[in-house]
């Protein structure tokens, strides 16, 4: 846990904080199970025996309880965010318990985007409807690939015929439906990745993440890393250029939509939003203080039971620090970095040094337009690069 | 002081000096038969590994001549390394004779010639000693002709031996006595004293090896070091042994050294006389003329820690060799360090060698180059040791490099590969005649740039290691040079300039920005790398624009993880250099810089 430039010892949570809840957030609430641990996968997620679930479902029904007693009222949410692990892997009678718990404590507003992340194979007609029934607006369905070949080699537990039934099943109950899709396989080509691209918007979707496939630390991939991977280059960048042709806009480095179907929940990480984690390896931004959960589901079930919050890391970052890290975080958004908007909330000093690296960019991977700062498609393809500037 | 004699050995190198030297010490029983070994003065760990002599060594002996007079015979064992050429004439200036020897089955080589004109131009006494006439293929008659004929020495007077089987020694040690003139010069007039050499003890600071040419020196006097101007006390004097041994006094005519507790190494240098600090000498003893580098390579401490110890290690080295010269140098991938000159390649590589390893320094020598002399349009000349030294090619009159005359003994079947290498190396043919019906001796003028590639290397693999070389230096010619820059993304980058004939200009800088191709990484921009000679661009390759990127899905809100891994891959460019908007990595540096890896 890294205290060091705290100005408080025991309590996470001063005045700013409390006020902080007291204005709308996002809320992300995160499940961590799974039916089994994709060898990729560096999410914190367990596979669940009997009872974990009904348990876990008390403990983030008192982590919540906690937080709101801070502030003395219900956490006002604009957007909330059920994600996993996979929530799907939660039977619909776990989910009644759960969205009592939200009512319980969350205001939750008008306008409200509420998104859910399920994977085919433990998705039912049940979660489809309940959801429905609920606040639930929008579905982000894990299907990574519609070739049965790269969804084995993946070893994901489902097939495409489930995904794609999946899919079908979520556009049709009128849910905004968005898709997961991963691209980097051994022998994928252009044209693989098209006809998945091409096979999701069959259905309807109006909006699809795509992410290359990486091999993360401490996961079995990152220990032993398979063979032949292809390089994720040229597939994005088809992406890039097909997409578009639909009819989606690139709105985030890895999220394309259709105009105003975006994710607002996600929008808000990138653009310096309050949000509220609850649930092991959750994270939580709150007017400058950024706090991370235990991601061990025994750790934080022990500080969850003393009455103590689960967080584990902690920083609050120095105004020229933060500001910078704005800028990255903005630039992962095709509105990039509003001069005005910079400069009021991190001062004139921060603008100018945002500026001096952006000046250093090359030209084709940049594109100022009416006091927005933003990366061009091109900009997208090599963010790394050019946020390690801003470093 | 009629019974003393000083001489030194001279000769071609492995003629066997050191191995006469020995039989020297026993015959004159300086060293007891039973702490003999081999080649016994040199005591370098370097000099017993290589087998070659590389200081000088005085040694005091003492020997009952057959006029049963007993006389005081100095002696100093010289390289035969053309390198170490510059020992060979402090040593002379310091004796009245010298003994050229001659390997009696190689005959008269290229060092004992410039050897044997060295010790004539001094005026001294020479005496061809024809050793190894144990050889099966000696040739003692022929040996005898050429130092009649090659050398023009009166042959007649020439001694044949075999040092390695005792045959002859008595013969020598009769001649230094009866030919060798016993050294002029006064003990009681002012006192002069010719440092031929110092060495720096840690202990006990300077010690100065010296030939006293007039009056005395003891312990307790007040010297003078006529060109330092600085004043010390004596400390101790005494002979070689050939180790040290404390004496009384050291007086006119005689070799041995002085400890004056003299710490800073510049005081007491090789070439300066020592007088008494009362009375003065009038003035100093001629002394050396400085001989110039013609080797320069740059030398930098791995740790960059050690730069400070790196100059001290020079500096004490250079006490101990005033030919090697030195000046502080920043490379862009290697941070602070030396520019050294050399006399040659082994002397360039016998000093890093000793820096390695008694001063335990681990560094990097780059890749030698040789001095250049630039004419300018306004006549005047100028010295380039590296390629940013070179002006405009506006101002340029002429280029002169340095050329060496290179003499290859080798089995005739190889001749024809040889002289292909010399050839395409620009090579000058000079001659070539067989020595017997198998053995040849191929002479070039070739440039010294040509030759410190990888020319022995090549030559090596080309005739199975049967080929043996030797050269000297011929002075410098005009040459058609030029220096090619190299830029990255329009910004000439000096650490990859290079200088070499016109004709190879193209091949070259194709070879280089080929390599740079493959070192530079890829950018977010397409990268040019240029090879100019002026403003003119000889070659063109491009390093594509990057391509590589991971989209890696967002975690719930954590932006640190991302974080985190941008800073490591930002970590891993910041041992990357600026040149521009592009990013070089050090290996690109090292790449052309580093010796080892040449060729
Ligand atoms: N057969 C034979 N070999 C000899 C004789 N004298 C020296 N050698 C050998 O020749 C080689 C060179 O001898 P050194 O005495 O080291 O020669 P050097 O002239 O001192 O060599 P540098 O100091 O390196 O110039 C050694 O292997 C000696 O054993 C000799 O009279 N007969
Ligand atoms: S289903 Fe998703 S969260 Fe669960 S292990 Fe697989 S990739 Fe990770
Ligand atoms: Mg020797």
């Amino acid at each position: 846990m890294r205290k060091d430039n705290l100005n408080y010892s025991v309590m996470p949570l001063s005045e700013s904080f409390s006020w902080a809840l007291s204005c709308p957030v996002s809320l992300y609430v995160h499940i961590p199970f799974c039916v089994q641990k994709c060898p990729y996968c560096a999410f914190y997620s367990v596979v669940p025996k009997t009872g974990d679930i009904e348990s876990y479902l008390n403990l983030l029904d008192n982590e919540l309880k906690m937080w709101t007693s801070l502030t003395g009222g219900k956490i006002h949410a604009q957007t909330l965010y059920i994600g996993g692990g996979t929530p799907t892997v939660l039977s619909s009678k776990h989910w009644e318990q759960l969205i009592l718990t939200l009512e319980r404590y969350v205001n939750f507003l008008p306008l409200l985007e509420a998104s859910v992340e399920a994977n085919p194979g433990t998705l039912s007609l049940g979660h489809i409807k309940l959801w429905r029934s609920w606040r639930i607006t929008r579905a982000s369905l894990g299907v990574q690939s519609l070739d049965d070949a790269e969804l084995s080699w993946l070893k994901r537990p489902h097939g495409a015929y489930e995904a794609a039934d999946a899919i079908a099943a979520l556009v049709a109950s009128g849910l905004d439906t968005s898709v997961d899709l991963m691209f980097g396989f051994p022998g994928q080509t252009i044209r693989s990745w098209h006809r998945t691209i091409k096979d999701c918007l069959k259905f309807g979707i109006r909006h699809l993440s795509i992410y290359e496939l990486t091999l993360e630390e401490n996961t079995p991939w990152g220990e032993n890393p398979p063979e032949g991977l292809t390089e994720g280059y040229p597939l994005y960048r088809f992406a890039q250029w097909y997409l578009p042709k639909r009819g989606f806009i690139q709105y985030e480095i890895a999220s394309f939509s259709l105009p105003r179907h975006w994710c607002r929940h996600n929008i808000a990480y990138w653009q310096g939003g309050n949000f509220l984690g609850i649930g092991p390896s959750a994270w939580g931004y709150l007017n400058g203080y950024r706090y991370g959960n235990a991601s061990d589901i025994k750790l934080y079930a022990d500080s969850i039971s003393r009455g103590e919050f689960p967080i584990v890391y902690e920083e609050i970052l120095p105004n020229e620090k933060a500001a910078a890290e704005s800028a990255m975080l903005a630039l992962r958004t095709m509105w990039g970095v509003s001069a005005r908007a910079f400069r009021r909330k991190w001062g004139w000093q921060a603008y100018k040094k945002f500026l001096q690296v952006w000046h250093l960019l090359p030209e084709d991977c940049k594109k100022t337009i009416q006091g927005k700062h933003a990366f061009s498609a091109k900009g997208f393809r090599v963010a790394n690069s050019l946020w390690e500037q801003f470093l | 002081m009629n019974n003393i004699r000083n001489f030194c050995i001279i000769a071609h190198v492995d003629h066997g000096k050191s191995t006469l030297a020995d039989r020297l010490l026993e015959h004159t029983n300086t060293i007891e038969s039973r702490k003999m070994r081999q080649q016994f003065l040199d005591t370098m760990d370097l000099e017993r590994e290589r087998g070659i002599t590389i200081k000088l060594v005085p040694v005091r002996m003492k020997y009952k001549a057959k006029d049963g007079n007993e006389y005081v015979l100095n002696l100093i064992d010289t390289p035969g390394h053309v390198d170490f050429s510059y020992e060979v004439s402090r040593s002379l200036a310091a004796c009245e004779g010298a003994l050229l020897v001659v390997d009696a089955a190689q005959g008269v080589e290229a060092q004992t010639l410039a050897n044997a004109y060295l010790a004539v131009e001094q005026g001294l006494e020479i005496i061809p000693v024809i050793n190894k006439i144990d050889l099966p293929g000696a040739r003692p008659e022929e040996v005898l002709r050429q130092i009649e004929e090659v050398i023009g020495l009166d042959s007649s007077q020439a001694i044949l031996a075999s040092a390695k089987e005792g045959i002859g020694i008595i013969e020598v040690l009769e001649a230094i006595v009866n030919r060798i003139p016993p050294p002029s010069g006064d003990p009681n007039a002012k006192l002069q004293a010719l440092i031929f050499d110092s060495v720096y003890d840690n202990y006990r600071g300077v010690i100065s090896y010296v030939r006293l040419v007039n009056g005395r020196i003891k312990k307790g006097q007040l010297i003078l070091f006529m060109a330092t101007e600085r004043e010390y006390e004596v400390e101790e004097v005494g002979f070689f042994t050939p180790s040290m041994s404390a004496a009384n006094e050291l007086k006119a005519g005689e070799v041995g050294y002085v400890i004056a507790n003299v710490k800073a190494i510049w005081e007491a240098r090789a070439g300066d006389t020592i007088t008494d600090a009362i009375s003065p000498a009038d003035k100093p003893l001629p002394g050396y003329k400085r001989i110039k580098p013609v080797v320069f390579c740059g030398l930098f401490p791995i740790d960059r820690d050690d730069f400070p110890h790196l100059r001290e290690a020079i500096e004490k080295l250079q006490l101990n060799d005033s030919s090697l010269v030195f000046e502080p140098e920043t490379s862009e991938a290697l941070g602070f360090g030396f520019r050294c000159g050399f006399l040659g390649l082994l002397h360039m590589d016998i000093t890093v060698e000793r820096l390695r390893r008694e001063f335990e320094i681990d560094l990097v020598a780059t890749a030698p180059n040789v001095a250049y002399e630039i004419v300018l349009s306004d006549g005047s000349v100028i010295e380039a040791h590296k390629p940013s030294d070179f002006p405009d090619p506006g101002k340029i009159e002429e280029i002169r490099e340095p050329y060496i005359r290179l003499t290859i003994f080798l089995p005739a079947d190889y001749v024809g590969k040889a002289m292909k290498l010399c050839q395409d190396r620009r090579g000058e043919y000079v001659s070539l005649d067989y020595i017997t019906t198998e053995r040849v001796r191929l002479v070039y003028d070739l440039p010294l740039a040509e030759f410190i590639v990888d020319f022995h290397d090549r030559l090596k693999s080309l005739t199975r290691g049967y080929a043996s070389i030797d050269y000297e230096h011929v002075g410098y010619r005009k040459s058609d040079l030029v220096k090619v820059d190299v830029l990255i993304h329009g910004e000439p980058v000096d650490a990859f300039s290079f200088i070499c004939h016109k004709d190879d200009a193209y091949k070259r800088a194709l070879s280089v920005i080929k390599k740079l191709k493959e070192l530079i990484p890829r950018q977010l921009f397409e990268v040019a790398i240029q090879a100019s000679i002026g403003s003119r661009v000889i070659a063109r390759e491009n390093v594509k624009p990057l391509r590589k990127n991971v989209i890696a899905k967002c975690y719930g809100g954590d932006v640190t993880r991302k974080r985190k891994l941008l800073e490591k891959q930002k970590e891993g460019k910041e041992k990357m250099k600026m040149i521009g908007k592009v990013q070089v990595p050090q290996e690109a540096f090292l790449a052309f810089l580093k010796a080892d890896e040449e060729g």
